[in-house]
């Protein structure tokens, strides 16, 4: 018996460290070969370099505005969560009450659940050029707040569903105004649900590339994707410096993560367990 | 609330609604019909675009594609983040630590794995190939993404490997789940796999439709992969929808069979989404205490 559970462990384990090592040595791969000159890499790919040099990535700092690109991906990302979060709280809010059309206001949300975003290629294009937002950083994060408003407004309804009755009850009858029930009762309870929301919405407008593409023209609303993208053809015969100009695009996300890990894993632990 | 205050609170999510899904909809479907080039005047065509498109090998081979991607979702990818969800949840020695780095690729961009893996199979810098030539067993290695046999698969398997998200959700519903319900059970003789089987499965099936959902979400707008590892290529095996919509679009410029092509999209999405979320309702409202 004792035998037969310690073999069990072992496989797990075994499973376990086997995907682990899958997932992650294509990144330390990734970051070793951004350290080597290009040469290198095509005569021993596989060898361990023998000198580290910073040289790819001050190529790819001097012939492209990295910073920018970053700075565009950024500003999108908080301005889709900004956008997505007030319509789904404030949505949320009100569809905790009964009232009269209610199904079919939900029903309303719910339809860009079941819609592939991807077929709106064209209405989205011709939607942001008209109204002018077209190589525009507000018209990227436009869409996306469309894209990502469904799935927001359902972990965020769905977390608001779960506060007792008595709880909100108990603040009308002290008196409380509906924004003042929102803010001090409501809001304050819902975070977890809230987190997972900004999680799913940040990652999602972090790693866009289709309308960050089809939406931009010139350097002033090129996001971080959309410029790795453009590292392939133009540094075609240079591997290294599109190496280098990867780590630099996975670089921040990683930090950003690793100082947040208990706040987004905890996070989305905490909330998402809606069926 | 008052009925003022409702039309206050609903009015930003419904802005949204109302422009980003009902307008593209209505104009989706009505432009499907026309001729146009993204420019000039609209040509009335009727259904001529939706013939044209449905008679092109290049769909039908997007189409077939992108139904093996939601079925790699189903049945590779789901249920690898389900087993190590299972392990996990038992909490071995560094579990946590696991947990967290299992997610690490999920904060990384799909455009930068795309191209990592690109790199990794390709044929002469390539990380694949060259450790099987490492390993003495040179003779397996292959232009992974450029033969028609192993494109499609290779430009799979960082979506079917990296699991984090979906084992998340799996571990939060299995967090869920009352000690005791394990403890009863120890009593009647159940451990091991047939704890996972009879009790843990069973109760996870509001997180498995969840995953589904997302999931075969994600396989329909998907546009990474194809679009950066392989271009679509060798001879089509790897275009799905969104590449045959984005190239009718862009590199074709006929906006009118780009639509149709999306009006077919939105029916096909529509049907299975809505399908898997009437499997997800059927487990909603079951209580486990």
């Amino acid at each position: 018996m004792i035998k037969k559970f310690k073999v069990s462990v072992m496989i797990m384990y075994f499973f376990l460290l086997l995907v682990f090592a899958f997932m992650l040595i294509p990144f330390v791969w990734l970051i070793i070969s951004s350290f080597r000159p290009n040469a290198d890499l095509f005569n021993a790919p596989f060898a361990i370099p023998e000198k580290l040099s910073f040289e790819n990535y001050i190529a790819v700092f001097q012939s492209h505005p990295m910073l920018l690109y970053f700075g565009n991906s950024v500003a999108i990302a908080f301005l889709v969560t900004v956008i997505t979060i007030f319509a789904a709280v404030m949505a949320s809010y009100a569809c905790i009450h009964r009232f009269r059309v209610k199904p079919g206001i939900l029903l309303l949300f719910s339809l860009g659940l079941f819609i592939p975003t991807n077929a709106f290629m064209v209405p989205y294009y011709v939607l942001i050029n008209r109204i002018g937002l077209y190589d525009n950083i507000l018209g990227i994060a436009l869409v996306y707040a469309g894209i990502n408003f469904p799935m927001s407004f359902m972990v965020i309804k769905g977390y608001m569903d779960t506060i007792p009755a008595e709880l909100k009850e108990a603040a009308c009858i002290d008196g409380a105004k509906a924004r003042q029930v929102l803010m001090k009762v409501i809001l304050p309870i819902s975070v977890p649900g809230i987190v997972t929301a900004c999680v799913f919405i940040v990652i999602n407008s972090w790693n866009e590339l289709l309308f960050a593409n089809l939406l931009n023209q010139s350097d002033k609303s090129r996001t971080i994707q959309v410029a790795i993208r453009s590292f392939l053809t133009t540094f075609e015969a240079n591997y290294a410096y599109a190496f280098a100009a990867m780590v630099v695009t996975i670089l921040p996300t990683i930090i950003i993560y690793a100082l947040l890990t208990d706040k987004i894993i905890g996070g989305m632990t905490a909330g998402s367990v809606k069926g | 609330m008052k009925k003022r205050q409702y039309s206050i609170y609903l009015a930003p999510a419904i802005i949204l609604t109302l422009v980003f899904y009902i307008f593209p909809l209505l104009y989706l479907c009505y432009v499907s019909l026309f001729q146009w080039d993204g420019l000039g005047p609209m040509k009335f065509v009727s259904t001529q675009n939706f013939q044209k498109v449905l008679a092109d090998r290049v769909f039908q081979s997007a189409f077939k594609n992108t139904l093996i991607w939601i079925l790699s979702a189903l049945f590779l990818h789901i249920p690898l983040g389900i087993v190590l969800a299972l392990m996990l949840s038992r909490k071995p020695k560094g579990w946590k630590l696991m947990r967290i780095m299992y997610f690490v690729p999920n904060v990384i961009s799909t455009t930068a794995i795309a191209f990592l893996w690109y790199f990794i199979f390709h044929v002469d810098v390539g990380l694949i190939n060259n450790v099987l030539k490492a390993v003495g067993l040179g003779n397996l290695a292959h232009p992974w993404l450029n033969s028609l046999d192993t494109a499609l698969i290779s430009s799979q398997i960082p979506f079917i490997l990296y699991v984090g998200l979906t084992m998340v959700i799996f571990l939060t519903q299995l967090s869920t789940i009352p000690e005791s319900l394990y403890e009863a059970a120890e009593v009647d003789g159940a451990n091991g796999l047939k704890r996972d089987f009879y009790i843990s499965l069973p109760l996870m099936k509001p997180a498995i439709a969840t995953n589904i959902l997302l999931n075969t979400a994600f396989c329909l707008r998907n546009f990474e992969y194809p679009f950066l590892m392989t271009g679509g290529g060798p001879a089509n095996k790897t275009t799905n929808l969104s590449l045959y919509i984005y190239r009718q679009m862009i590199n074709a410029n006929k906006y009118g069979v780009s639509m149709a092509a999306g009006v077919i999209t939105v029916i096909m999405g529509f049907c299975i989404m809505y399908s898997v979320s009437l499997i997800g309702k059927e487990r909603k409202g079951k209580t486990y205490d």
